[in-house]
Order: structure tokens, then C-alpha cells, then sequence
């Protein structure tokens, strides 16, 4: 699919109804070409992302479009600036055969005191009866009113604990029973989970020792000890995950890694919790 | 226990069950199927890790050619052929378990060559005797193969027989056939293919009756007013003469796909996914079609015309084809399926080749609003309301609805809601073939027609061709490019309906 229409509205100090009007407005230009063009509703796409993650966001978004036709939400906080709101609204539409089809892209900085509640910019803007995610990029801001509205709102939040400093896993749980988590340091891990999988039952028994980057290693940990149901050597750090079993080098899982668009993508397909991650957070 | 029990870690990983160690044999590997379908569709499944971990492929044939040949073939069409990108990796594994047997199929000697070979591939791959054979091959071939392999079966290891249509040629021959396969295998080692049922959208008509609420309270003779189903092939016969002056669209079409897709929309809901609780619900549907009488029935039979701007050629004018033949390259009819839940509701179908396009749908059309409290011109531009579903292409489902126009007045118009699959979700549609071959290498039968499916098909369309063998019919009656003889437009005016118009 060939990227064949972009219209783009931009406004500063604006207002939630400006910006859906406008929208409605890009929607109607978009369908005046010849082409038959669809507003696909399969969801919608929230981000939280603060500017210093702003151009990565936008690289991993660049091309989801096509894969998933949604309403796409940039909220870009800026608590420091002057109150207001700041809107750059776009129609995006891709050749499908004979007809486009067409996902909608609002970014939104928000200024001053529009940080504080964001749900409540976020909700009117929500695609009726349609899941929403939310991408949370960085680390999240627990305790903080942002993050408790948008976990509130959305059907699955998605995080990144490789972005993360500190890993504030005892709060990250606290999510669990409040909305269904992603995490896309646990999704990067399946193909290693495969490989230890296979190695049951002797598994069972041996002595394991995992070395790598903080975030995959104490999730593999963690859902190693979760799985097994016992104590699991501590992890050392490295800069690329291995694992020890038995005294022998596991053999590194031979697949490309995939690249962050196609992390999220896969995580924008699930609707259900997935207790073994839960387990895992708790356990690590 | 189940996988999980047993190991903790699997819990999660989503991984679909893998079939056991086993070599696939096809027989017919020269031919084209082998080349567009089945090879990328191994290639595919290779891929996305879905064969067996120990793997081997015997292409059987009556033409000489050496294994590397073979490879080299097969490596090329699935580069032209496969949906996913060519990765030298998934190759050079697939490859390694390839083989290539000449093969004549009524040779004795042959059949043992085959046998020993499968063995010293069991002893080299590690396949354990189990064996897929794939009948790519014409159906005067099938008997003959069935039978040598029957014979030569060996205790070790489970036997699958995937046999592609025609499975007979009328009811009589599928059941000698039938009998044949059943003096050597057991039913649940049968997999008769109809590639279109393994398509993601006619599966997907399973999940919009029965996974939503609001379909099936309406999916009856009380709110539908009738059901359209049209298979149309906008490609002339390709060469395929031999065939098709054998078979027509009757056999071709008709008889499998036409009827699977009968089946499917009209069956009552299976108690579970199961092989046989589906498959009891649909030879239910074809138990209860009422055999249509002659002026139900239309045939018809294409001569030049112009499709997609190109003049092409009429029937009788295609090399290999007779010039005064009376094969029908297009059938119209109107069933009816006599049970509670469709008494008096006509199934219109069609299905034919060189029409003006390429296009497999079933439109159900439902009833008129009873009493549309609307101003007269109002009410005449209403439409009765229509559940599409495309099968292909451009796979997805569509309902057409009233909506008011905007402005002062109360017009109507028809206006289309659409969800493509393309445009819903990020998967790739997998080919049919993926599918089929996958899960018979599972033993899961649930996609592919059983013994007594096949002769309520034959039954029905011996009935419906019966009168033809007295009649000498105007052919041709179509021009190329048009949408069928205008007697299959009778057919549906007669009863006050109309074709949708495409």
C-alpha cells in the first residue's frame, strides 16, 4: 500500500471542538477524489510522549498507518510553557485497490496546566465502541494525575521497560488490575522464551544464570522464577542478553530482532492480560 | 495433560501446534498447481515456522528429473509464487528435505521404487513413516495410485490422503472411488480439498454468523428475502481444454465451491469446531436442496467478446476444445433448501467464466421495510437492505443501509458500510493452500468435504445436468466480457429480483 493523500490542519491555542471540526473537515475533503475512501475505525492510538521522545515516536509511527488504519493521539506535554493548546490534525489515506483507506493523526502539545488532565482532551477525541491503546513512552510518571487518567481511559497500555532508569516494577503492577500492560522489553524477549521452552524438562532442574540489558534480564528472570516456582541465580549485567544453563551457553534464538514498528504493531493486536508478563513483573 | 501442563513455559507464547515429523509425497509434482500453489504455500508455512521440525518433500511424476532439478524448479516458482519475501535461509532448509521420483503411476515396479525411497527418506530425515500424499494428479490417475499405496502400507506411522476435485465425475464414479479409498484407509485419513474453504473469507462467514449476536436471530426465511451467490471468473479456460470439455462449470464450479458456499450460509450452527459437527451440519444443507426442474437450471456458453478491452475468443474457438461442443461455461440456478429455517426462500447462483469480472460474493438481501412512513418519492428510492460478503477479491463484508441525503426534503439513498480485511487488520491473508495442507498435516479434517458431503454433490448435480443430455442447446448464448446469457437474467426476473448490479 502506497501512501496517496496527506491533508493537514495546524492550530495554536485551539479547542477540542476546533479540532474535531477540522478533522470532520479533512475527513469530507479526503473523500471528494475519484477513489472511494474508508475511515477505518479499529481503534484508538494513544501516545504519551514527552519531546525528547517525540522524532522516535514518530520514526516507529511512520508506516504503521497502513498496517493499522486508527485514530492516531500524540499528547506532547509541555508543563512548562504558557496554558494552552496546540493541534496539528492530518488525514492520511493509502491505495487499497480501488478505494483508500484513510487514518486520522492528531498531535497535541500540551502546555501548562493542559498537562494535568489530559484524559479529559483525550476522551472526546476517542473513537466510539473501539479499543483504545496507549503508548507510554519514557518513563511513566507514577503517582502523577496524567498517568492515573490515561490508565483509567485506555484498554491496554503499552510500555517500554528498556527506556526505563529505574525499573519501578512494584508500581508498574499496580497497573495490572486496572487496564491489560504491554511491554515491548517482554515482547523482544519471545523469542528466548521459545528457546528456553524448548529445553524442558531439564530445565527443570539446572542451574541458570542470565546476563544482559537490566529490563530483559530481570524479565526473564522474574519469569523464570514464575514459571519454575523456584530461585533462579541473580542476573548480571551485559550489553546483550545470554543465557547459561547447566554450566552450557544457550544458543542465542536465530531471528532478526524486529524492529520497533513491528514490536508495537504486534502489541496493537492483542486485547487480552497477559498473566504470564503479570507474573513475571511481580516475580522480578 | 496438555502441552502446557506438562511444560510451564510454553504458557503464553501463543505457539500454534506444530505437526509431527513427516514427508509429503506429491504426486502431479510437473504439474502447475504444484509450481503456483502448493510450493509457496509449503514455502509460506516453512516461513512462519509451521512444518514439522523433521521435514521432507518427494515430488512424484511421470517426467525425469533429478533432485537438484527439481530444487531449482520449485525454488523458482516460489520466488515467483510465494507471498512472503525469499529468504536463502528458509530455502536452503526446505530444500535440503526435497526429492524428486519419475514415477509412472500404473508401474509396479515404479510404486516399489517409491516405497523404498520413502523408506531410506524415513531413515534419513527421521520421519517416522508418516506420510501426506498429495493427489495433484488427474482423477483416471487417483484410482490406480490408491490402490498401489494401499497395498504397499506400512504398519509404521499414520497415512494422510489430500485428494484435489474433481473427486468423480458423477455420483456413481465418487462412489466407486469412495469404496476404493475405503478398502485401504480409514475416512478420518481423507482429505478431499476444496481450496475455497480454505479461504480466510469463507471461514470468516462462520465467524459472522456465529460469533455475533445480532445475524443469526435474522439469518431466516422471515427477514431474508433471498440469497445471490456469484462465482465469476473473468479468464477463459487457460489452456485447460482436456478438462474443461470434460468437467464444464457444472463440475468445475458447481459441484464444490458453488455448493460448499450453499452450505455455509445456510447450515444451522455446529455444536462445537469440530471436524464432524460442522461437516454433519452442511451435508444437512445439501440433504435438503430440492433438486431445481429444468426451467431453474440456465447453462450457457461464452463466444467472442471483449474483456477488459481485449477482444478474446469465443469457446468453441479455444485450442482443443470441439467446435460444435455443448460444454457449459456457465450455469445459473435457483435452489431452494427445504428445511424450517429457509422454506420458500430462493438461493439464486451463478457462476461461469469470461464475465465481465473476477469476482466470488454472496449478497443477502433482506426483506423491505414493512410500512416506510415516508412521502411517496421517498419510500420508492428505498432499497432493501443487503449483507455482502466478498470472498474475492478484495475480501470483506459490506452492508448496504438507507440514509437520509442531507438537506430540507426526506430523500433516500443506499449507502455502503465496509470493513475490508485489508484495512482491518495487519495480518497477511494467508493462501488458502497454507491453511489446508497445514491442518492436515494435523489430522484436522474440519476444511475439507467428507465421503457423504461428496455424493449429496454429485446427486444434486447429476439430477440438475440430466435433462441437458436430450438437449441441443443455442450455443453460444453469451458474448465474452458480459455477465452470462440473457436467459440467466430470466431466471431472476421471472420472480420479480434482479441480479445485483456490480
Amino acid at each position: 500500500m502506497a501512501s496517496a493523500l496527506t491533508d493537514t490542519w495546524n492550530g495554536e491555542d485551539t479547542t477540542v471542538a476546533e479540532i474535531e471540526r477540522e478533522l470532520a473537515r479533512l475527513r469530507r475533503s479526503a473523500v471528494e477524489g475519484d477513489a472511494t475512501n474508508m475511515r477505518t475505525s479499529v481503534m484508538t492510538h494513544c501516545v504519551w510522549v514527552p519531546p525528547e521522545w517525540l522524532e522516535p515516536a514518530k520514526d516507529t509511527l511512520s508506516g504503521m498507518g497502513e498496517r493499522h488504519p486508527s485514530r492516531t493521539i500524540l499528547l506532547v506535554p509541555k508543563p512548562g510553557e504558557p496554558n494552552g493548546l496546540d493541534a496539528e490534525v492530518s488525514v492520511r489515506c493509502f491505495d487499497a485497490g480501488e478505494r483508500h483507506i484513510c487514518s486520522e493523526v492528531i498531535e497535541l502539545g500540551l502546555r501548562g496546566n493542559r498537562t494535568l488532565a489530559p484524559a479529559s482532551i483525550v476522551l472526546p477525541l476517542l473513537i466510539s465502541d473501539v479499543p483504545v491503546f496507549c503508548r507510554w513512552r519514557g518513563e511513566p510518571a507514577f503517582g502523577e494525575p496524567a498517568w492515573g487518567q490515561l490508565v483509567g481511559v485506555v484498554d491496554r497500555l503499552i510500555v517500554n521497560t528498556s527506556e526505563w532508569e529505574t525499573l519501578r516494577f512494584g508500581e508498574l503492577a499496580e497497573s495490572f488490575d486496572l487496564t491489560a500492560v504491554s511491554d515491548l522489553a517482554w515482547a523482544n524477549l519471545h523469542a528466548w522464551r521459545i528457546a528456553l521452552a524448548r529445553c524442558w524438562p531439564a530445565i527443570r532442574e539446572q542451574e541458570i544464570h542470565i546476563r544482559g540489558p537490566l529490563a530483559e534480564a530481570t524479565l526473564l528472570h522474574g519469569w523464570l522464577v514464575s514459571r519454575l516456582d523456584r530461585p533462579v541465580a541473580a542476573i548480571k549485567p551485559a550489553d546483550e542478553l545470554s543465557v547459561q544453563l547447566g554450566g552450557e551457553q544457550l544458543a542465542a534464538p536465530d531471528r532478526e530482532p524486529l524492529s520497533a514498528s513491528d514490536l508495537l504493531s504486534a502489541e496493537l493486536d492483542r486485547l487480552d492480560r497477559d498473566r504470564v508478563y503479570e507474573q513475571a513483573v511481580r516475580a522480578a | 495433560m496438555s502441552q502446557v501442563e506438562q511444560n510451564p513455559l510454553l504458557e503464553g507464547l501463543g505457539l500454534r501446534r506444530r505437526p509431527e515429523p513427516c514427508t509429503l509425497v506429491i504426486f502431479g509434482a510437473s504439474g502447475d498447481l504444484t509450481s503456483r500453489k502448493l510450493m509457496p504455500a509449503l514455502y509460506s508455512l516453512a516461513y512462519h515456522h509451521l512444518l514439522p521440525e523433521r521435514f521432507a518433500i518427494v515430488g512424484a511424476a511421470r517426467s525425469e528429473e533429478t533432485d537438484d532439478e527439481f530444487r531449482a524448479r520449485m525454488k523458482a516458482a516460489v520466488q515467483a509464487h510465494a507471498r512472503d519475501p525469499f529468504d536463502q535461509k528458509v530455502w536452503d532448509k526446505l530444500a535440503a528435505g526435497m526429492h524428486y521420483t519419475s514415477l509412472e503411476f500404473d508401474d509396479e515396479t515404479g510404486e516399489d521404487n517409491l516405497s523404498r525411497h520413502l523408506a531410506n527418506i524415513d531413515e534419513e530425515h527421521g520421519t517416522n513413516g508418516n506420510r501426506v500424499y498429495y493427489f495433484a494428479v488427474p482423477p483416471s490417475a487417483i484410482a490406480m495410485l490408491i490402490t498401489a499405496l494401499g497395498e504397499r502400507r506400512s504398519a509404521q506411522g499414520w497415512v494422510r490422503l489430500i485428494i484435489e476435485k474433481p473427486f468423480g465425475r458423477d455420483l456413481a464414479s465418487a462412489r466407486e472411488l469412495n469404496a476404493l479409498i475405503g478398502e485401504h484407509f480409514s475416512e478420518n485419513e481423507v482429505f478431499r480439498i476444496d481450496h475455497y474453504l480454505g479461504k480466510e473469507t469463507v471461514q470468516n462467514m462462520l465467524a459472522l454468523r456465529f460469533a455475533n449476536g445480532i445475524f443469526e436471530p435474522i439469518w431466516n426465511r422471515q427477514f431474508i428475502d433471498h440469497v445471490q451467490i456469484t462465482v465469476a471468473e473473468s479468464l477463459g479456460i487457460e489452456g485447460r481444454a482436456g478438462f474443461y470439455e470434460q468437467a464444464g462449470a457444472m463440475r468445475d464450479i458447481f459441484q464444490n465451491h458453488l455448493l460448499q458456499l450453499v452450505a455455509i450460509t445456510a447450515m444451522e450452527p455446529p455444536i462445537d469446531f469440530t471436524a464432524d459437527s460442522v461437516r454433519n451440519e452442511k451435508v444437512k444443507v445439501l440433504k435438503a436442496i430440492h433438486t431445481p426442474g429444468p426451467k431453474s437450471v440456465v447453462r450457457g456458453q461464452y463466444g467472442r467478446g471483449f474483456v477488459e478491452g481485449d477482444e478474446v475468443l469465443g469457446y468453441r474457438e479455444e485450442d482443443g476444445v470441439a467446435r460444435d461442443s455443448t460444454t457449459e461455461t456457465y450455469v445459473a440456478a435457483k435452489l431452494y433448501v427445504d428445511n424450517w429455517r429457509w422454506a420458500d426462500t430462493p438461493f439464486y447462483v451463478r457462476m461461469g467464466k469470461r464475465l465481465a469480472r473476477r469476482e466470488t460474493t454472496i449478497a443477502i438481501q433482506f426483506k423491505r421495510a414493512p410500512h416506510p412512513p415516508f412521502e411517496e418519492v421517498a419510500a420508492e428510492s428505498l432499497r432493501p437492505n443487503v449483507l455482502l460478503i466478498h470472498v474475492q477479491p478484495n475480501e470483506g463484508i459490506s452492508l448496504a443501509i438507507g440514509a437520509k441525503v442531507p438537506g430540507l426534503g426526506m430523500a433516500i439513498r443506499n449507502v455502503n458500510m465496509d470493513f475490508l480485511y485489508g484495512s482491518g487488520f495487519r495480518e497477511g491473508v494467508p493462501e488458502a493452500y497454507e491453511r489446508l495442507i497445514l491442518d492436515s498435516m494435523l489430522g484436522d479434517a474440519t476444511l475439507f468435504t467428507r465421503s457423504d458431503e461428496i455424493e449429496e454433490q454429485w446427486a444434486l448435480v447429476d439430477a440438475m445436468a440430466a435433462p441437458w443430455q436430450r438437449d441441443h442447446p443455442a450455443f453460444p448464448n453469451y458474448a465474452a466480457g458480459t455477465w452470462g446469457p440473457p436467459s440467466g437474467d430470466e431466471l431472476i426476473h421471472r420472480d420479480g429480483r434482479s441480479w445485483r448490479r456490480h
